[in-house]
């Protein structure tokens, strides 16, 4: 155990060397604020749902703990999507694994350690968003303190046994697939994340919370809401300890806790012993490298980017040709494909004719709603991909600033290189679900213009902070997203769409009222319907500039 | 001290590293020549138990590498081409990271660090983060590091990369010295004129092979070239190789 404390050190010391750092104080505080922000409203909406809940008669406490299953399910779901990512990374890909694995400390020491790191990296954060949904239970329901202590008690061991089962699946994935094809192995694991969260929604059935008629009769409902989940969830585990402890039967909840502390325990010894036997084999294979590359048609790429001047033309082959080729990046193309689909398949399941709001108008509603949420998507892959095209450069980037290309050109080449496909994609996604969604007409067309006008904004912001903000010597580029120009990408991006969805909103929402009542616009609803627009409009255009010529003029400075 | 017994390593259709047969007695220093590409890189990680061989062992001081990874690990010390040290520590705390893992005393830790800190010349900068350090400084650190513990072997890859005259020369003598008093070095290069000034027996490879061993006038022997220095011997060794 000496050794193992010993191999996680150093990351104790370098966050506490990171404390020192000068300028960390804006930074905790505009971090923490907005940390601070989440949570609240995280807090604010499960109570309100709770108070609301407990007001409905007989079925309340029903709703409430299908909640709370639904709630411990997509917890569970949401740490093993992420812990098997992390764990890859940690295992198998780290950059400090060669300096380790020459050490004299037993492999599966190593594991331990990298698994222990891993577990914390990939959990805490969901541990710390889903603690407001737990406490609102407790202030609705006036549980007791021992409650409060069931929260840790039936929560770690879920993310403990999220962990080992995820660090299963990989240490089986690399050592069973061929190490020639790492890529396989990234493609196996996104679609086995796919899988998980597939399965964990279809069994949420959220569906069946909004439209009581799909079943027979409401006791058809009842007995569905009601029904346990499978008992070989640990999930379920969590959910036993946790219902039991709110309505203070304290032997009861310990019990299902001991459950999942045995279960984690259990499977912790399973992974510490599946890595003795088999990691260092993994790790040795991961380290071959793919000699071969697809073969990308240069020949083609060179006409189809025939119309650019020469050296922009070589970047844009070469930063297409890089992302191909970079496993890393295959993977999330792929985790992103599935969050897609899963998204544009809740709206085909929203059982909106059975709805009790006048229907034109809620579809109206959503359609905005919609446009909205894409539009987050658009962010979520924008900083995944366009935020780190800079960084990502790396220790080559010595190469592009001698080259005869100017920074200018250069961002402006990354920005049309994510572009495309970019807007290709959220132009399906909006269009998709506006399909599903039934809109007017007249919302399609809004929509499709709006996200056409929305996304160059979103992605010059991407690159133009990524450029504000690089980091070069990232072990891993892809997770600056998490740094202070990732956050402050997200912040603006998200004001912007924000912004540009009110600005239409509300026009939109007085014309299609005098649609219904059946009279025309004054003068001044005219002014303001055309006023709105053309700031949103003036805005997209401020939204691509202003990031490209901040970013430059930050990239410029910095390289100084 | 050291032995190879018919070590391979392929990558895919690439035999990086083909039958390797070697030993290296204690105290000896041995040089490892070839050009880039050869293998000597993949050779020496699987020394440090980096890399499984497909097939073959390592045997060092009489421990099988496979066998018992722990035991062999403590008698090295290795100092790979491109080290990896953590940016975010200061000196001080990497090489106490590594004095931990390999089980060394606390009390012996701090004299032997201040030893090699001194040797070279980190001393006033020891409690600064690694990412401040240049090139060199951190090469200088991490040769630092795999010394601690006094290794009975020393495996470096390529140790004058980056490196100030003064730090080759810092590097040159103290070879000499741990070879003097007894420890074995198997270092990789292909810094020629470095083979020629500090190694006792020197082995050349291509391609995955190796095509000869032996001190620098058996070399020239199986070169069957007269006075001459290595680079002559190198270029006909390795080319000869190339041609076939
Ligand atoms: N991770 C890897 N994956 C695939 N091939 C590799 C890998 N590392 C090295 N090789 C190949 O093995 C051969 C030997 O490489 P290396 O040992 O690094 O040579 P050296 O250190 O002598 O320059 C080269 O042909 C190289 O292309
Ligand atoms: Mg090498």
């Amino acid at each position: 155990m000496r050794q193992v404390v010993s191999l996680l050190r150093p990351r104790l010391w370098s966050f506490k060397n990171r404390g020192h750092a000068k300028k960390g104080g804006i930074r905790f505080f505009v971090f923490g604020g907005i940390g601070l922000f989440f949570w609240t409203g995280i807090f604010a909406v499960s109570y309100r749902v709770l108070v609301y809940f407990q007001r409905v008669e007989d079925i309340g406490d029903i709703l409430a703990y299908k909640l709370l299953s639904m709630v411990l399910l997509t917890f569970f779901s949401l740490l093993i999507f992420s812990s098997i990512l992390t764990a890859l990374s940690k295992l198998y890909l780290s950059r400090d694994l060669s300096l380790v694995h020459s050490l004299p400390v037993p492999r599966e020491k190593i594991f331990l350690a990298k698994w222990i790191e891993s577990t914390l990296d990939s959990s805490w954060m969901v541990i710390v968003y889903t603690i407001p949904v737990f406490i609102s239970y407790a202030i609705v329901y006036e549980s007791g303190l021992f409650f409060y202590a069931n929260i840790a008690l039936a929560l770690f061991p879920l993310c403990i046994i999220a962990s080992a089962l995820s660090a299963l699946v990989v240490l089986a994935a690399v050592v069973i697939l061929p190490a020639s094809r790492i890529r396989s192995i990234f493609v196996f694991l996104g679609f086995a994340v796919f899988i998980i969260l597939y399965v964990a929604f279809r069994l949420l059935r959220p569906e069946r919370l909004v439209n009581p008629e799909a079943c027979s009769s409401v006791l058809v409902y009842l007995r569905s809401l009601s029904a346990p989940a499978s008992p070989l969830l640990p999930s379920t585990w969590a959910f036993d300890s946790l219902k039991a402890a709110l309505s203070g039967d304290v032997r009861n909840s310990l019990f299902h806790a001991a459950l999942s502390w045995s279960g984690a325990v259990f499977l912790a010894f399973v992974a510490v012993w599946a890595a003795k036997a088999v990691y260092f084999r993994g790790f040795s294979k991961t380290q071959a490298a793919l000699a071969r590359p697809f073969q990308t048609q240069s020949k083609g790429l060179n006409i189809f980017f025939s119309f650019l001047p020469g050296p922009a033309r070589a970047v844009a082959i070469k930063e297409i040709k890089t992302f191909w080729r970079d496993q890393t990046q295959w993977s999330q193309i792929f985790l992103v494909g599935a969050l897609i689909v899963i998204y544009i398949y809740n709206f085909s399941v929203l059982p909106l004719e059975k709805s009790p709001i006048q229907t034109a108008y809620l579809q109206n509603l959503l359609s905005f709603l919609n446009m909205a949420l894409a539009a987050f998507v658009l962010t979520a892959v924008t900083a995944r991909f366009a935020f780190p095209a800079v960084s990502i450069e790396g220790n080559s980037f010595w190469i592009v600033r001698s080259g005869p290309i100017s920074i200018r050109a250069f961002l402006w080449i990354k920005l049309f290189i994510y572009l495309v496909p970019l807007l290709i994609l959220s132009e399906i996604l909006i269009v998709a679900t506006n399909l599903l969604l039934h809109v007017t007409p007249l919302m399609m067309y809004l929509s499709v213009i709006t996200v056409f006008l929305l996304t160059p904004g979103v992605v010059a912001m991407g690159i133009g902070l990524g450029a504000a903000y690089p980091d070069f010597t990232s072990e891993n580029p892809a997770q600056s997203v998490t740094s202070f120009g990732g956050l402050m990408f997200m912040i603006l991006s998200a004001t912007y769409i924000g912004t540009v969805t009110i600005l239409e909103a509300g026009p939109v929402y007085t014309v299609f009222m005098a649609g219904i009542r059946g009279h025309g616009l004054s003068y001044l609803q005219w002014a303001w319907v055309v006023g709105s627009f053309s700031v949103a409009f003036l805005l997209s255009i401020l939204a691509i500039v202003l990031p490209m010529r901040f970013g430059r003029k930050r990239l410029l400075v910095s390289l100084i | 001290m050291i032995r190879l017994k018919g070590l391979s390593k392929h990558y895919g259709n690439i035999k990086a590293v083909n039958r390797l047969n070697l030993s290296v007695s204690p105290g000896e220093i041995f040089g490892f020549i070839g050009p880039n590409g050869a293998g000597k890189t993949t050779t020496i990680r699987m020394m440090g138990g980096l890399l499984a061989p497909t097939e073959g062992s390592v045997i060092i001081g009489g421990v099988d590498m496979a066998r018992r990874p722990e035991k062999a690990k403590k008698k090295i010390g290795l100092i790979p081409d491109q080290p990896f040290l953590y940016e975010k520590l200061t000196g001080m705390e990497f090489l106490q990271f590594t004095a931990d893992l390999y089980g060394i005393k606390q009390d012996a830790f701090a004299e032997k660090a201040g030893k090699f800190l001194n040797m070279f010349s980190l001393f006033g900068r020891a409690h600064e983060l690694i990412e401040s350090y240049s090139h060199g400084m951190k090469q200088r650190l991490a040769i630092s590091a795999a010394l601690l513990h006094d290794p009975p072997v020393v495996i470096v890859d390529e140790p004058m990369v980056g490196l100030d005259p003064r730090g080759m020369k810092m590097v040159k003598d103290l070879f000499r010295t741990l070879a003097a008093q007894g420890t074995t070095i198997f270092m990789s290069t292909h810094t020629l004129k470095l083979a020629e000034d500090v190694c006792d027996r020197i082995g050349i490879i291509n391609k995955g092979l190796l095509v000869a061993t032996g001190t620098l006038t058996d070399l020239k022997h199986a070169a069957d070239m007269g006075e001459v220095d290595l680079e002559q011997v190198f270029f006909q060794l390795t080319e000869e190789e190339s041609a076939s």
